[in-house]
């Protein structure tokens, strides 16, 4: 009860700071007093982390790691170490250092963003943020003590997606529905995209059985399954947009093995000969690190790791049917967006007029 | 007035290093054409990855049009406790948002009200009720 009070007041402290900044600017949308019953609620469970945690077997003696998860507070953390920790590992940042860079990240979020709100003027409604004022379990993603870098990408690669970019941008950003992203189309965001947390969707159900262990992800409603033992990956011929998974438990931690990647969801520039390997490592009764090495030797000269938690979540609060096509109107507008403008520019040229189109990225939503 | 930012601008600042909200705001709508209705609803379709709602909307000529707003996610709304019985057809609703670039009778339904002045999509989840 008193964290949802103080929860409440949070988010009631951050939104004056956010109404604060606007009036500065002369903006008048928000005069409207904040109504505390317009604010969006936060309910998520504090991780609890034990050391030496060792958690239950299931019935057929797999250690138990199944159940629903959330990793919304985990949003915004960057991969790369903060320059105010230079020289400084993981383990050294002290939990008043890590306390006061989260508060940071919380009041910027609010200040930069005029228009998240509830009123009138903003794009964003606040009630769509599942991940408002993200408590991060830590201050950056990579794990790798040496200079909390993610390693420079090799020549090969810079060479191979910018030859990618130029074979997208010979087309427009939405001429048809195959130059939109895989997400904008309801496919995939990939692995690891398919755990990256986003303002909502961050759900994702961990099953087991005999022999496998399946993650259904909320966004975009996609179910990954992972054979457990030593059977060896499928064919090279064999591409998947979710890869080939291969699962075995070490101790307590499940480590999954992925393959036979696409081209078509390379996550910051990887290749199809990526090997990722995850780490799902329960530290206690609630909570499982999960971390993610990049092993790709056609784009980074070294594998490379990044971490973050899963935070168990009531089994009603797990990942809600998200089923993606059913009313993808958005993708049609999108389309219909992109030949209304053209319509305009060709208007505006007959009368002599140069008008530049906006703007587009068709790849978001895969960064 | 300051250039909005976008949604997909607003999720690269909230989620950091990680993947956005599923479409681009910028792609589909206009954040320079606010648009502003008041009018009854005539149709939900509580559906993924959006939810759609139609408002009949009196013209000024007594003329009827009939608007199409989109809305969240059905699961991001339900977690906040709020489900389809919230719009409920023939209520009458203000709808304030920003219309479609393609110049149709679309819009991004941002903030959805009552006469009365209470906000439709506005509720805590249900285990904090």
């Amino acid at each position: 009860m008193t964290k949802q009070l103080l929860v409440t007041l949070g988010v009631v402290a951050v939104c004056a700071i956010g109404l604060t900044a606007q009036q500065q600017k002369g903006d008048v949308r928000t005069a409207k007093p904040i109504n505390q019953s317009d604010l969006p609620q936060q309910l998520r469970p504090e991780a609890k982390i034990v050391k030496g945690y060792v958690p239950p077997k299931t019935a057929w003696g797999d250690p138990q790691i199944a159940g629903a998860y959330t990793n919304s507070d985990e949003s915004g953390i960057p991969f790369e170490r903060p320059a105010e920790f230079d020289g400084k590992k993981q383990a050294d940042v002290t939990t008043e250092q890590l306390a006061k860079i989260v508060k940071q990240r919380q009041d910027q979020t609010v200040e930069r963003t005029p228009g998240l709100s509830e009123f009138p003027g903003a794009t964003s409604p606040l009630h769509w943020f599942e991940n408002y004022r993200a408590a991060n379990s830590r201050a950056w993603l990579v794990t790798d003590d040496t200079d909390g870098k993610v390693p420079p990408t090799l020549p090969e690669a810079e060479a191979r997606n910018a030859d990618r970019q130029r074979q997208r941008r010979a087309r427009g950003a939405a001429d048809g529905p195959e130059d939109r992203s895989l997400y904008d189309r309801c496919i995939t965001r990939g692995i690891p995209g398919s755990m990256m947390p986003a303002i909502y969707g961050n759900s994702y159900q961990i099953l087991q059985g005999p022999g496998y262990v399946a993650i259904k992800y909320e966004m975009v409603n996609e179910t990954r399954i992972i054979p457990l033992g030593p059977a060896a990956h499928v064919s090279g011929k064999i591409r998947e947009y979710l890869g080939d998974a291969r699962g075995h438990f070490e101790g307590s931690t499940l480590v999954v093995e992925t393959t036979n990647f696409t081209d078509k969801t390379a996550y910051r520039g990887s290749s199809e000969n990526l090997k990722l390997v995850e780490h799902f490592k329960p530290i206690g009764p609630n909570t499982v690190e999960w971390s993610v090495t990049f092993d790709d030797p056609h784009t980074w000269a070294k594998p490379w790791t990044f971490a973050m938690n899963l935070t168990k979540v009531p089994d009603e609060q797990g990942p809600f049917e998200y089923a993606c096509n059913e009313g993808n109107y958005g993708l049609h507008n999108i389309l219909t967006a992109a030949r209304a403008e053209e319509a305009e520019i060709k208007a505006a040229a007959a009368k002599g007029i140069v008008k530049a189109p906006s703007a587009q990225d068709p790849d978001e939503g895969e960064k | 007035m300051t250039r909005f930012l976008s949604a997909v601008g607003l999720i690269a600042l909230l989620a950091g290093a990680t993947a956005s909200a599923h479409h681009s705001f910028a792609a589909e709508f206009d954040d320079q054409k606010p648009v502003k209705v008041t009018g009854t609803i005539t149709k939900v379709e509580w559906q993924n990855p959006h939810i759609w709602f139609y408002v009949d909307v009196k013209n000024a000529d007594g003329t009827v049009t009939n608007w199409a707003f989109s809305g969240g996610a059905p699961g991001q709304l339900m977690r906040r406790g709020i489900t389809k019985e919230a719009l409920k057809i023939g209520a009458e609703v203000v709808v304030e948002g920003f219309r479609a670039k393609d110049a149709s009778n679309n819009g991004f339904g941002q903030r959805v009200t009552y006469p009365d002045g209470r906000n439709v999509f506005t509720a805590a989840p249900p285990n904090q009720q």
